[in-house]
């Protein structure tokens, strides 16, 4: 018998957004690549279906990557000034510059720490995490304490480098 | 036991620990006062690093309907149609829990679905009936939308019993219905956008089909009502600072959101309308916590547009924002946007 979809995807959606966007960085395609990924789910109905989701989630994600690279011109091209008058409250500035900043200490990571973080974070256990990332079990402690300190260092070293000092 | 490695350290604290080398984890760190030190660092670290990575979030907008997510069809016809039956039922178990998504300027499509209430056949009909005859009764299900209000109930039949005793809950609904009854004429597009990019895209050729309606609100917002209730006392404590509402109403409870340092008063305009209002510390950093209702309010503070007036609009859920105080407040109810701004303009410290 199949995952019930509707529980996992009340419980799960919301994580699977923010694994997406932290792969993509772009929050309406994280949106529509987990909504993809749960239309696909209801046609599939894997057993496992959180498992199968982020695994659907991360290959969605790295074609996504493929494109974004190739469209990445146009995509300067188009963010032009105009919508950047509108008065841009600090707030979001301070959170454009912090994801940013994130995203930036996350590319310090291998691919498998930064995997495995980004499955942790989406509330996958352990046991999920070595399935899908392929980790013995027993090595995930130390992957994540791995990527954590990584992430940590590289997050200060971006603050303590770049020209923006914290404001607050 | 030589001192623990800092891998065996985080798997400890992420509860991930087989429950031997827990024991014998614990025992050694009574003893041993340096890998106690180290504990204490890993878990320093560890909890900066959640909060490093919950500072890099999408704004999290509610997620649409399951029953949106249908692909095109690709099989047999008894195929889709079971699978869409089933999906639609699933939409009436998920009931409230699932609004509306905000529309989205960006993606307008050319035939707005309408707005079908999918869930309250159920409510009618009162035993399980073979997916494909649900599946058509759904299409052209009528009102009675409160049967929605139940979300995890797997069960339909139950939904409609078990909406009888919280007359309170029941009044609350019917209320936030009705306010985005209102709505729907207003927004023309809001069925439409529900459904985005490739989804729009597979959406565009079955532009008939059925949409749930049901709310505006996000998701955690519907949850509110289940939030324990607290005494003032214990809110302000949360809050930092007295909480704020609007002068001169009847205040008829306070709430507290159990994922975070929300908090929710509610208060009555009149016999029949609720407003809602959240409110919570501004700024700081939020523990990072993977439950929805926490990450969906911590996410709310992550502003998306304001109008002139340096006012949160969250797109199409009437639910806008401003900071009083210490506080970022969000208002909700059965309103007009400007009735619900206007409102927002006078929110200001209960007395």
């Amino acid at each position: 018998m199949p995952d019930d979809i509707a529980e996992v995807y009340r419980n799960t959606y919301p994580a699977l957004v923010r694994f997406l966007y932290r792969k993509v960085w772009d929050a309406e395609r994280a949106e529509d690549l987990a909504q993809e990924a749960f239309a696909r789910a209801l046609v599939h109905r894997p057993e496992n279906t959180r498992g199968w989701l982020f695994v659907v989630a991360a290959n969605m994600a790295r074609d996504e990557a493929r494109r974004a690279a190739r469209e990445k011109r146009h995509l300067t091209l188009l963010k032009s000034e105009p919508d950047a008058v509108h008065s841009t409250p600090e707030d979001d500035i301070d959170a454009e510059t912090r994801t940013k900043r994130v995203r930036a200490a996350l590319d310090e990571l291998t691919p498998r720490d930064r995997e495995a973080l980004l499955l942790w974070d989406a509330g996958m256990s352990y046991d999920e995490i070595a399935a899908q990332t392929g980790l013995a079990r027993g090595a995930i402690g130390t992957t994540l304490a791995r990527a954590r300190r990584r992430l940590v260092d590289a997050y200060d070293a971006g603050l303590e480098g770049g020209q923006h000092v914290a404001r607050g | 036991m030589s001192h623990v490695d800092e891998g065996t350290l985080h798997a400890y604290l992420d509860g991930e620990l087989p429950p031997a080398e827990r024991t014998a984890l614990e025992t050694h760190l009574a003893d041993c006062a340096t890998c106690r030190a180290t504990l204490t660092e890993e878990r320093a670290l560890r909890e900066r690093a959640s909060a490093v990575l919950g500072s890099a979030r999408p704004a999290e907008r509610p997620a649409p309907p399951l029953e949106q997510l249908r692909r095109e069809p690709k099989r047999s016809p008894w195929r889709v149609r079971r699978s869409f039956a089933w999906a639609a039922s699933l939409a009436l178990a998920l009931g409230l829990g699932y609004s509306l998504r905000t529309p989205r300027a960006s993606a307008p499509l050319q035939t707005p679905a309408e707005p079908v209430v999918v869930a309250q056949n159920r409510g009618a009909s009162t035993q399980e009936e073979k997916p494909q005859s649900q599946a058509q009764s759904n299409v052209q299900a009528p009102a009675q939308r409160r049967s929605n209000d139940r979300r995890q109930a797997g069960a339909a039949d139950k939904l409609v019993a078990r909406d009888a005793p919280r007359a309170d809950s029941v009044a609350q609904v019917a209320i936030r219905v009705r306010g985005a009854a209102a709505l729907a004429p207003a927004t023309p597009r809001l069925a439409d956008s529900m459904v985005s990019g490739a989804l729009a895209r597979a959406e565009r050729d079955r532009s008939a089909a059925p949409s749930v309606f049901v709310d505006g609100a996000p998701v955690s917002k519907s949850m509110a009502a289940n939030w324990p209730v607290i005494s003032r006392r214990v809110a302000k404590t949360i809050l930092g600072e007295e909480p704020v509402g609007l002068p001169g109403l009847e205040t008829r409870t306070f709430r507290r959101d159990p994922g975070t340092n929300a908090v929710m008063v509610e208060q009555a305009l009149d016999s029949s309308t609720v407003i809602q209002i959240f409110q919570r510390p501004a700024g700081g950093a939020y523990p990072y916590d993977s439950s929805e209702a926490a990450s969906a309010s911590a996410n709310r503070a992550q502003p998306r547009a304001y109008n002139a007036e340096g006012q949160l609009r969250e797109r199409g859920n009437r639910l806008f924002a401003r900071f009083v105080r210490g506080l970022r407040v969000e208002i909700k109810g059965p309103l007009s946007a400007d009735s619900l701004n206007r409102l927002l303009e006078q929110v200001a410290p209960l007395p």
